[in-house]
């Protein structure tokens, strides 16, 4: 195999429409996230390893790209963007009164498995809202997910909303072992129905077993709270999803959202709201975040806060397409002309009209024909003519 | 975008199952049944099409979303790992991974690191990892029993049906790995976009597991 010619593994080069595409979507949501005072801020690529072994974080060993450096040490291209800015917010800004808003769009590194077709470079484009904890912090982060997916154009999706405190308050009320919760866990978010009723039938006439039963079908809509309530009683997470529910609907994002009880992933890292956005034509979820109030405090500066990442590639995947310009004109002027060459360059559509870098008319217009451009503008001393190709 | 639901099903043996389980829930699946040149099969009165595909593909194509649905053997699902939901367990197509050696060897009576052959080298390792044990794992693709006779390997983790191919070749199942059976997959952003469509078909699969387990 020539290393010198192919790309690793999930790497790729990006082409044109590609670009221009990964491009207009980072810049629909970071236009969004600046109109709400969010202010960008950029961490290395390449970080110390222990920087993301901390608080329950879920990103497993293997899935990290590691390099040694000189001195013996391991680092690794970042596989997250919270973390590290979870450390900046208490460190280099723990002068600067809470809450900070910052966002980011940066390239995330992940390394997947063989030949499944996933991509190692993952662009995402995220907010977090580091100091503020409640309602209203929490509001402002699931109206933006929303808006941050109508930004980018998207009319096909919903972001679903779940809270890490209902599972650990139900599990709490079961006897249950440490790794039998685990297990319980992966079966709810795996939505493996059958396993989940066989797992929970030793356990007929405990208060929460029917709750629990039930947890991973319940999705959908607003529905699925009064479901939930029916099963598992008053219950804290409920509530307050509700409260959300209807602040939210006041605001008109009522349409735009759904409810996943069942949302039980990375419950160590998770300490209140999570949600998901799914789009039509995205295989995955393509928009994920939540409320995670104890990372930061792990840096040193307690702080409450709540954030979510956008999949900028898979967002740019399911917009609408539209072509790229084609270039309709070239033009050929003559020594000390260039002036006038830019300006008609300039004055056109971007994309469509470029300069000629041939000496003669002929060789311009053989160029035209092979870049299927319609018309040469000539440019001299005599002035400008168009010659239809 | 799609109208209908997708689901892939596995070739071969567990197709004839999930077809004769689509028809016990009023499905018409003649297309399947006579599939001609065609790979998309949709059905005539239900909003479903189908593929057939070998079974790890099957996981592929619900992973990356261009099937909704899937039907596979659980010990595809052990080997591949996954991202996607495992709502059912069909119930047919039930055999088992079980560990075998060489009648009247003595497997773990030794500290000597073992050698173990298997078409499943991750649900071997993930095996014995679980029971603290390091083992030299070797890949094979055709007949895993040859591995011992040849002394090429102290065991072999397969799929264990009635357990005849061990005996004719002097080997003995010692342990049960996992228990197999063919599950319905589900993609995650399907089963949230197309959730009524989804739990119809769910739901009637359940009514009928639920009355083929009542009748025995």
């Amino acid at each position: 195999m020539a290393y010198t010619i192919h790309t690793p593994e999930g790497t790729r080069d990006r082409l044109f429409a590609e670009c221009r595409d990964r491009r207009d979507t980072q810049t629909a949501l970071t236009d969004l996230f600046r109109r709400r005072s969010y202010s960008e801020v950029s961490t290395p690529e390449v970080e110390f390893y222990d920087l993301f072994l901390r608080s329950g974080n879920p990103i497993p060993q293997e899935a990290m790209l590691k390099i040694i450096d000189r001195s013996g040490k391991i680092m690794v291209m970042r596989p997250d963007c919270t973390a590290p800015i979870a450390r900046v917010a208490a460190t280099k800004l723990k002068h600067l009164p809470l809450p900070q808003r910052l966002y980011y769009a940066e390239t995330v590194f992940r390394s997947g498995d063989q030949h499944r077709g996933g991509s190692s470079e993952i662009a995402q484009c995220g907010v977090e809202l580091i100091g503020a904890a409640g309602r209203k912090a929490d509001l402002e982060m699931i109206a933006m997910a929303v808006d941050a997916l109508r930004a980018c154009g998207l009319a096909r999706f919903h972001i679903e909303l779940g809270h890490a405190g209902f599972f650990c308050s139900l599990a709490e009320r079961m006897e249950l072992e440490e790794d039998q919760v685990e297990e319980l866990r992966t079966l709810i978010e795996g939505k493996n129905f059958a396993a989940l009723g066989d797992f929970l039938a030793p356990y007929q006439g405990q208060s929460a077993t029917a709750a629990l039963g039930k947890l991973s079908r319940l999705f959908g809509g607003a529905e699925v709270l009064e479901e939930a309530e029916a099963l598992a009683g008053e219950n804290e997470a409920l509530s307050y999803l509700r409260e959300l529910y209807e602040a939210l609907c006041g605001a008109g994002y009522g349409k735009y959202l759904r409810f996943d009880l069942g949302l039980v992933h990375q419950i160590d890292y998770y300490t209140g709201v999570v949600f998901r956005g799914y789009v039509e034509g995205a295989g995955d979820a393509v928009l994920s975040g939540g409320r995670y109030d104890r990372l930061v405090g792990d840096f040193g500066r307690p702080a409450p806060a709540t954030g979510f990442a956008v999949d900028v590639d898979a967002v740019a995947a399911c917009r609408p397409g539209t072509e790229l310009p084609r270039v309709g004109t070239l033009v050929h002027f003559a020594a000390g002309e260039l002036d006038r060459a830019l300006t008609a360059v300039d004055g056109r559509a971007a994309g469509t009209c470029e300069l000629s870098p041939c000496e003669t008319l002929e060789e311009t217009l053989a160029l035209a024909r092979s870049k299927g451009a319609l018309h040469v503008l000539v440019l001299d001393a005599d002035g400008e003519r168009m010659v239809e190709v | 975008m799609r109208q209908n639901l997708r689901i892939a099903l596995t070739k071969g043996r567990l197709q004839d199952k999930s077809v004769e389980l689509f028809e016990a829930i009023g499905l018409d699946c003649s297309p399947i049944r006579s599939p001609g040149r065609r790979l998309i099969h949709a059905l005539p009165n239900y909003p479903l099409e189908a593929v057939l595909a070998k079974a790890p593909d099957v996981i592929t194509y619900v992973e990356h979303g261009v099937c909704d649905l899937g039907i596979v053997g659980k010990d595809t699902i052990l080997e591949q790992g996954k991202s996607f939901y495992e709502v059912l367990d069909l119930g047919f197509g039930r055999c088992r991974f079980a560990l075998a050696v060489r009648e009247g060897s003595d497997f773990y009576g030794t500290y000597r690191t073992r050698r173990v052959a298997s078409k499943y080298p991750n649900v071997t390792k993930q095996f014995f990892a679980r029971k603290g044990m390091d083992v030299d794992i070797i890949k094979i693709e055709g007949s895993v029993e040859l591995a011992p006779i040849l002394d090429l390997a102290d065991g072999i983790v397969d799929i264990v049906e009635t357990g005849a191919t061990l005996r004719e070749n002097g080997l003995v199942p010692i342990e049960d790995v996992a228990q197999v059976s063919a599950r319905l997959i589900v993609n995650t952003a399907s089963m949230k976009l197309h959730k009524a469509q989804i739990e119809d078909l769910i739901g009637r699969c359940e009514a009928e597991l639920k009355r083929r387990r009542e009748e025995t």
